[in-house]
């Protein structure tokens, strides 16, 4: 190997040979794998930030640094721009940021440009505000800084479903904040009349108390409780009980009769209404923040694409926004940029990122003809493609509506939920009532019997019991989506975590899909390592699977093999070329023989299930290649994790019997079927569920669409066709076995809290109730009790969203 | 007595007023957007950086 084993000191990336920089810093040689990393160090040095490359932690490799120089201009940038207090302002997407070290080096350089007033980097959307004097620095520049450092700077435009997203957002904090501090007031209000009640206080005083307390619970009710009252009031005109209604009852019944007892005489309780408000939206804060959480990435992801792209008009470009591109569509997109749509490349070749679509790390090379996918990155150059699909069929505008669909996608336990509650409804209200009437008819205080069954209604609010299941199972998805694999819906969690069968494809999603190189078999009078190295040196510019596993395997045993020359690529043959001066050709052997090469065998001994590659040197057949699709290597361990878990493994395969089931052994499998086309694999899982089994079928393919909808718990792996990921429940985001394991675990955890979840609600209501109910406990404790149950709940559902890999 | 206390009371609704506005205009600024930075700001020293005069 010539390549040094150093990384670059700025990028991390391996020094290739001959292309080293260096720099000498106190004492020290730093070493760089191209000037534009040296220049990006000297931009973050020279500024006195040498901390960054204390605190910051990547691994990838990102753009070239300076790709997007002289694309910012201040005549298209202008329009971006708006006035804010005393200085101008630009909202900027800046993509490549992945840590809170990115965050701190953005928020430093940007600040230093002279004539900024301002920088903010927000960690969650990777979004930028900046606040500058347009007449001492401009937008323009301000760009160039962020490109320099290696970032990819970006206008942010405004989006009218997201605004409404942060209105409501910011009217739930509005109201919140509102309802906070005004039972803040109430409280002291409060106390002094609690100290009144047992010590005896001013009738004046006690009236103006309770005036005052009146003036600021009246808003919290009906401004901060808005939500409330309007969804117990749809409950009512359609006749379904809902939680909303217990919420309302609870907080209107203790405000009118406090209003009442102001004015009559007598003791309020306005803090119970306050707080049960006040309370309740503390508990939809947290649910909101639960569900963005969730969200969050994938949104990021949309907003990266929802860019500017450049459509050809005739030979010249307009810029058109991504929604209003439609299938044959030419656009142009240059190095830096992200795809905006799904499409095929019609023009040029360049390396593209899909890390964010499909989590492979290394950048793909595509030429004409191969599809892109929205999202992805264009790394180095300039391509024009053709859409395919429109941009909100994209696919990760799919994806985005499958986790929108499974976070609305209620689990049946969910449902089970909703159910009781509209039976609990009426049953608080009869408890209430037959307190109230107890209580009332035993002698007790109009005014205390109100209360005593006002409690009832409080600590029987089931929010707890609401709250158990909808954010185990937000959290849990949350979760799985961040660790690459995407539920379809809160009830595949719940299926997922009862599978007993999990049944196999064979290519593909047990196998690599792809042949690996396993035999080398040169001819009399030539050595292996002649045969592969004239192999690998044709084989070098194609993208061909099998002479990556060539190269692959070249690489691998530390072969060298020269660069070859005038390479052709003759479809659906095979690979012709010169090596040093001699023609070499690669390919099958009935291709070999029509290129004139002499010797061929008539017949080359195949082992079942591979592939032979015949190699010509000059004319003459000097040896053959032998290449084999092989199993995965993570696969006996998801195999062996079932069998642990009690869980069958089985492989349906349409390949030959004898193949299937050699690769059921190597993978540990208990059976394995061979020869089965679609509709039989799908019938095959039918019969498994009538004999009583939950069925998790894995597949990749058109073949396994029909089975994968059949099975319980359908599992995609990414990488294969959008049918199978369409018609699945669940998606592996990235090829990897293991994350199905994780996936099983997840869900298994994600049960085991909604469980817990529910026995703590009921629990909670079971002891709360009768003591409620004899008058043990005042409204105020009762909700404090309620909230208190509720934080627990919320509480151990985020747990899932900690562990991760446990 | 009763109209001190009365007094005190108007004053502590109009501080507490004072704090709740400051709130809201926090909200409106956009305070809220981004709970995840400011607990890594706190964090974060300069000290290479020589104080600026």
């Amino acid at each position: 190997m010539t390549t040094p084993h150093f990384p670059c000191f700025h990028c991390g990336a391996e020094i290739p040979a001959g292309v080293l920089v260096e720099e000498r810093a106190g004492g020290a040689t730093l070493n760089f794998c191209c000037h534009g990393c040296h220049g990006a160090y000297l931009v973050i040095s020279g500024a006195g930030l040498d901390d960054f490359y204390r605190r910051r932690e990547w691994r990838e490799t990102g753009l070239s640094p300076k790709a997007f120089q002289g694309k910012y201009q201040d005549s298209y940038l202008a329009r971006f721009v708006y006035t804010a207090g005393a200085g101008s302002a630009i909202d900027i997407i800046i993509d490549g940021i992945r840590c809170a070290s990115c965050v701190w080096l953005n928020e430093k350089i940007i600040g230093r440009i002279a004539g900024v007033l301002e920088a903010r980097v927000n960690y969650a959307t990777g979004r930028a505000r900046v606040i500058f004097d347009g007449s001492r620095t401009s937008p323009a520049q301000i760009f160039s800084r962020i490109d320099e450092l290696g970032y990819l700077p970006r206008p942010y435009t405004r989006n009218a479903a997201k605004e409404v997203a942060l209105k409501e957002q910011k009217d739930l904090l509005f109201r919140f904040g509102t309802a906070v501090f005004l039972s803040m007031q109430l409280m002291a209000y409060a106390f002094a009349l609690y100290a009144g009640f047992f010590q005896g206080i001013d009738q004046q005083m006690k009236n103006y108390l309770q005036l005052f307390s009146l003036l600021v619970t009246t808003p919290v009710v009906f401004y901060c409780g808005w939500p409330f009252l309007r969804g117990a009031w749809r409950g009512i005109v359609n006749g379904s009980p809902n939680m909303e209604l217990l919420v309302a009852t609870g907080a209107l019944s203790s405000y009118g009769y406090s209003v009442y007892a102001t004015f009559a005489g007598g003791e309020v309780y306005f803090e119970t209404a306050a707080m049960i408000v006040t309370l309740i939206l503390v508990g939809r804060l947290l649910e909101n923040a639960a569900k963005r959480r969730a969200s969050g990435g994938i949104e990021r992801l949309m907003e990266l694409c929802s860019g500017e792209a450049q459509r050809f008009k005739g030979e010249e470009l307009e810029p058109v926004d991504p929604s209003l591109l439609r299938r044959g569509d030419l656009i142009l997109v240059a190095p830096g940029e992200r795809f905006p749509v799904d499409g095929a490349i019609a023009e040029g070749a360049t390396d593209v990122d899909e890390s964010a679509a499909t989590g492979e790390p290394l950048p793909l090379f595509k030429k004409v003809g191969d599809q892109v996918i929205a999202g992805s990155c264009n790394l180095t150059g300039a391509v024009r493609v053709r859409c395919e699909r429109e941009a909100e069929e994209s696919f990760i505008a799919r994806v985005a509506r499958l986790v929108e669909q499974a976070q609305s996608r209620r689990a049946p336990i969910q449902r089970l939920a909703d159910r009781v509650s509209a039976y609990f409804v009426p049953a608080v209200f009869t408890l209430a009532i037959a307190t109230f009437c107890w209580h009332y008819s035993r002698g007790g205080e109009f005014g205390l019997s109100l209360m005593t069954s006002l409690a009832v209604v409080v600590i029987a609010c089931p929010c707890a019991l609401g709250l158990a299941t909808p954010t185990a199972i937000l959290a849990g998805t949350g979760a799985a989506a961040s660790a690459g694999v995407i539920f379809k819906g809160g009830d595949i969690l719940e299926r997922l975590s009862r599978v007993t069968v999990a049944v196999f494809d064979k290519t593909g999603t047990l196998t690599c899909g792809a042949p690996m190189l396993v035999d080398v078999q040169p001819a009399y009078g030539f050595s292996r390592r002649e045969v592969l190295s004239w192999a690998a040196a044709v084989e070098r510019g194609s993208l061909h699977p099998i002479a990556k596993a060539v190269r692959d395997y070249a690489q691998a045993n530390g072969i060298a093999y020269p660069v070859g020359e005038e390479l052709v690529t003759l479809a659906g043959g095979g690979v012709t070329g010169r090596v040093a001066g001699e023609a070499v050709a690669v390919g099958s052997v009935c291709f070999l023989r029509r290129t004139g090469a002499g010797g061929v065998p008539d017949r080359v001994e195949s082992p079942e299930g591979g592939i032979v590659v015949g190699v010509a040197h000059r004319g003459r057949y000097c040896g053959c290649l032998v290449l084999k699709d092989r199993i995965r290597e993570d696969a006996p361990g998801l195999v062996s994790y079932f069998k642990r878990e009690g869980i069958g493994t089985l492989l349906f395969s349409g390949d030959r019997q004898e193949c299937s089931e050699k690769a059921a052994a190597a993978a540990g499998m208990d059976r394995a079927w061979g020869e089965l086309s679609p509709a039989e694999k799908a019938a095959k899982v039918e019969r498994l569920r009538e004999d009583g089994s939950t069925v998790l079928m894995v597949g990749d393919g058109i073949n396994d669409a029909p089975a994968l909808s059949a099975a319980d718990v359908g599992c995609a792996v990414a990488g294969g066709t959008d049918i199978a990921m369409e018609t699945s429940d669940l998606v592996l985001a990235k090829p990897d076995l293991e994350r199905l394991a994780q996936a099983h675990r997840m869900a298994r955890r994600t049960m085991a809290v909604v469980r817990q979840n529910l026995a703590w609600a009921f629990l909670y209501n079971v002891v709360g109730v009768p003591l409620a109910m004899t008058g043990r406990l005042t409204p105020v404790y009762a909700a404090a009790a309620m909230a208190l149950s509720s934080i627990c709940v919320v509480g151990n559902s985020l747990r899932l969203m900690r562990r991760r890999n446990g | 007595m009763v109209s001190s206390l009365i007094a005190l009371m108007g004053l502590s609704l109009f501080l507490g007023c004072g704090c709740w506005l400051f709130f809201l205009w926090a909200v409106q600024r956009g305070e809220f957007h981004d709970m995840e930075r400011p607990k890594h700001r706190m964090l974060e020293e300069d000290e290479r950086e020589t104080p600026k005069k």
